[in-house]
């Protein structure tokens, strides 16, 4: 290129620029202008980005308007239209002078430095975006030429990403058509070999966007694609280098990088590259400075924009690269938000409600146990009252069947003193001996039935469910008692169905309810005269029940007394307890029948006990007690 | 053993009673066993020595009913009483009723026999006291009126006077009636005749 005339006057330039700038900032402080111009069209990401930084960095200091301009590099070039843009440059701004101008990128910086003197005579220049080759190629530096250079590290994204794909069989490079693509190509071709590490390096240059996406299509992943973007492709069609990027990446089967953080978002994974914006940022502070009249810090300022990787989160879950394997300096954009952070207050909402409904749960859970427990302990302190009153029953009992075995126990004694007589009298008396054993037996086996009678209803056991007879039930509770009824001169009258009435439940508490009934009854006629002192028990088999009648002859139940007799603790006997009737009751309702007393004046009590004998009746609900 | 002892057993458990009646036989005595106080008593009571082996607790009257009715009837069977349950109070009524002994069921045998033993010598001693007396009785049936009204006062301890007083006879009469007494009964003094009249019982 040839610019470099251009640069003799610079030396002289600043002097007088640095006094106006003080002038300025003395004098017309409302009225700041900057004027910025951008190499390429004005749409191209990485100028708007600039821009942003540009004014971001500006709109702390002070009102300053700036102008944009766009040399619409590089659609457009030539000498014709550069004087034209010149002109129009010149005769524009001469309203408006700019106090700074800012050239982006090198074109823009190339054209400025041409053209200082005659456009924007003494005006300080600051550049951002320009590579620091172009810097370094420049013959002599203006003093008023402010600025960081950048530099784009095609080497090191390379280097990088080669590493993060290894072992990667090719490394494709894909550029444009147009002169600042050829640029880009030759540095590649420079750069690129020397950091693939022995990987082949290929390049796509300047090929017509069909054929290259028909490429790009059919490359492997085990392929590293770079791409600079491209202004042109080989059809002549234009692009930024950011659309020709977002080409690229939609294209290729295979990871895409670029040196350029405006790819970022267009499904490139990244690149180690310079910020735009925060380019932006940094000619603004040297903007800033020069419009406050004060020399730029260049020690506040990088020597070179610094580079970073920038990488598309999106890109990196794609190709599986791990981020731990990211430079720590490295950003990371488009990072899709974990579940977690993505839904973690419905996350923890919900789990707020399902733990409260699980409290909820558990405490009803936690409530319905404890109920069970309050029933199961009702039903273990029935049972066990229900045993307590079978004990003081047998102890009332006692007495009587004490003499209920006695009897059996003295035949047995004196059968076997008889037998032990003859035996030694040494007669025959064969016949007599075997009479006297047979009794024995008889006898032993009288006292040990007493015995089990007594025990099983003295045995605490639990509720059983069976199928019994409750003649059987009955024949023992006649057994228990004859003892007791003969003590007290009573005459018991037992009888039992023709055949077996089966009942399901628990032949023990049902015994107990007889007992209950039956002693409640010698109690009733233990004042009468002999020839009333008569209980009556009678057991007759209904349809679908077996009706149990206890009577006697006594002084039967007061009126009044008969609503409240199968209330726990009421009784009209002195030493009662007022629990059997209730025990009764209870019982026989656990066994689903009822319990129901009747009594006219002077006749004496008559108790009816009902139970089903169906056995899908019983079989609905255990006893409780 | 007395060969001609008949002991009643009087018990309602059936098995009981006939293991007693066998142990009875088999020990020599006669027995026989009543079920109730009212078949005892409807049975023709034998005049033989003998005793009532009797359950205290019986359908009916019971034992200690018996007893008593006995006793008043001038039945002087020893009664020796059996119990499943001895309490006290029918204990001590039994004992005081003159009972030969109270046994609790069941009753060994030694306990058994010592107390029919016992029974059955208290039968024998009575009976030989009451044959005494009808001996006496007896001798005494040889008495006039008059003689006999003279006989229970000197064996009272009257003197001769004293009885004339009484008998509104003559001390003369007096002492003829007591020398004819003691010459029918064959006493020689008034010592022997006071032995005699003891001996009545």
């Amino acid at each position: 290129m040839a610019r470099c005339a251009a640069f003799r006057a610079w030396g002289l330039a600043l002097a007088c620029m640095l006094g106006w700038g003080c002038a300025a900032a003395e004098g017309a402080t409302q009225d700041r202008n900057v004027l910025v111009l951008y190499s390429n069209n004005r749409l191209v990401p990485g100028n708007i980005a600039v821009d942003r930084g540009l004014r971001d960095g500006l709109m702390a200091d002070r009102p300053v308007q700036i102008f944009s301009e766009f040399l619409d590099r590089p659609e457009f070039g030539g000498a014709t239209y550069e004087s034209a843009v010149t002109t129009y440059l010149r005769d524009k701004y001469a309203a408006r002078p700019p106090q700074v101008v800012v050239a982006v990128n090198d074109d823009a910086l190339d054209f400025l430095l041409y053209r200082h003197d005659s456009l924007f005579p003494g005006v300080p220049l600051v550049y951002a975006v320009a590579s620091r080759a172009f810097l370094q190629a420049l013959p002599q530096r203006p003093a008023d030429l402010f600025g960081v250079p950048m530099e784009y590290d095609f080497a090191g994204t390379i280097e990088q990403a080669l590493q993060w794909h290894a072992p990667a069989r090719q490394l494709l490079i894909v550029t444009g058509a147009s002169e600042r693509d050829r640029q880009w190509e030759a540095r590649l071709r420079r750069e690129a070999p020397a950091v693939a590490g022995g990987v082949p390096v290929e390049f796509i240059s300047a090929a017509a966007l069909p054929l290259l996406q028909q490429r790009l299509a059919g490359l492997g992943s085990d392929t590293v694609v770079f791409t600079p973007g491209f202004y042109r492709d080989g059809d002549g069609r234009l692009f930024s280098p950011r659309d020709a990027a977002a080409l690229v990446a939609a294209a290729a089967n295979a990871p895409v990088y670029g040196p350029f953080d405006t790819f970022i978002g267009t499904g490139v994974v990244g690149g180690r590259m310079p910020g735009f914006e925060a380019m932006g940022r940094q000619a603004a502070a040297i903007v800033g400075a020069l419009l406050a009249g004060k020399a730029p810090d260049a020690a506040g300022l990088p020597p070179i924009a610094p580079t970073a990787w920038r990488v598309d989160w999106r890109a990196l879950q794609r190709w599986g690269i791990d981020e731990r394997r990211l430079p720590a300096d490295a950003r990371i954009f488009f990072r899709e938000p974990s579940f977690w952070q993505a839904y973690g207050h419905w996350v923890i909402a919900a789990l707020a409600v399902i733990a409260l409904q699980s409290a909820l749960i558990a405490k009803l859970l936690l409530e319905q146990r404890r109920r069970r427990a309050a029933e199961l302990a009702v039903q273990g302190q029935r049972a066990e009252l229900a045993h307590a009153s079978r004990l003081a029953v047998a102890g009332e009992l006692t007495a009587s069947i004490a003499h209920e075995i006695n009897q059996p126990l003295g035949a047995i004694l004196a059968s076997a003193d008889a037998a032990e007589l003859l035996l030694q009298s040494g007669a025959d008396r064969r016949d007599d001996l075997l009479r006297i054993v047979t009794r024995i037996r008889r006898d032993d086996l009288r006292a040990s039935d007493v015995i089990q009678r007594l025990r099983s209803l003295l045995a605490k056991h639990k509720p059983e469910r069976q199928r019994f007879d409750l003649n059987v039930a009955l024949a023992d509770v006649a057994t228990l008692l004859s003892g007791q009824a003969r003590q007290r001169q009573v005459v018991l009258d037992i009888r039992p169905a023709r055949e077996g009435a089966f009942i399901d439940g628990d032949a023990v508490q049902i015994q107990q309810v007889l007992i209950n009934l039956l002693l409640n009854a010698m109690d009733a006629v233990a004042d009468r005269p002999e020839a009333r002192r008569v209980v009556s028990l009678a057991l007759e088999p209904q349809a679908d029940r077996a009706v149990i009648t206890v009577r006697d002859r006594g002084p039967g139940i007061a009126a009044e007394h008969l609503p409240r007799l199968f209330d726990s603790f009421f009784s009209t006997k002195h030493k009662g307890m007022g629990l059997g009737l209730s025990i009764a009751r209870t019982i026989v309702e656990a066994h689903g029948g009822r319990i129901r007393a009747e009594s006219g004046p002077g006749e004496g009590a008559l108790f009816h006990v009902e139970l089903p004998t169906r056995e899908h009746v019983l079989a609905t609900a255990p006893p409780p007690i | 053993m007395n060969p001609s002892a008949l002991i009643h057993v009087v018990d309602d458990d059936a098995s009981l009673r006939e293991s007693l009646l066998d142990l009875l036989h088999a020990a020599g005595f006669e027995a026989r066993g009543y079920a109730s106080t009212g078949e005892f008593l409807l049975d023709p009571l034998p005049d033989r020595p003998g005793c009532v082996l009797l359950d205290v607790r019986l359908p009916g009257p019971s034992g200690l009913e018996l007893q008593a009715a006995l006793r008043r009837q001038g039945v002087a069977l020893p009664v020796v009483f059996m119990t499943g349950h001895a309490d006290v109070s029918s204990s001590v009524r039994a004992m005081k009723a003159g009972a030969v002994d109270f046994l609790e069921k069941p009753v060994g045998r030694e306990t058994l026999f010592d107390a029919l033993q016992l029974a059955l010598a208290r039968d024998a001693a009575q009976r030989a006291h009451r044959a005494e007396a009808q001996r006496h009785e007896r001798r005494l049936a040889v008495l006039t009126g008059r003689e006999r009204e003279v006989f229970d006062r000197v064996v009272a301890g009257r003197l001769n006077k004293q009885i004339a007083d009484e008998l509104g006879i003559s001390l003369r009469t007096v002492k003829a009636h007591r020398a004819l007494v003691m010459e029918k009964l064959g006493v020689v003094n008034a010592a022997e005749l006071g032995r005699f009249a003891a001996g009545r019982g």
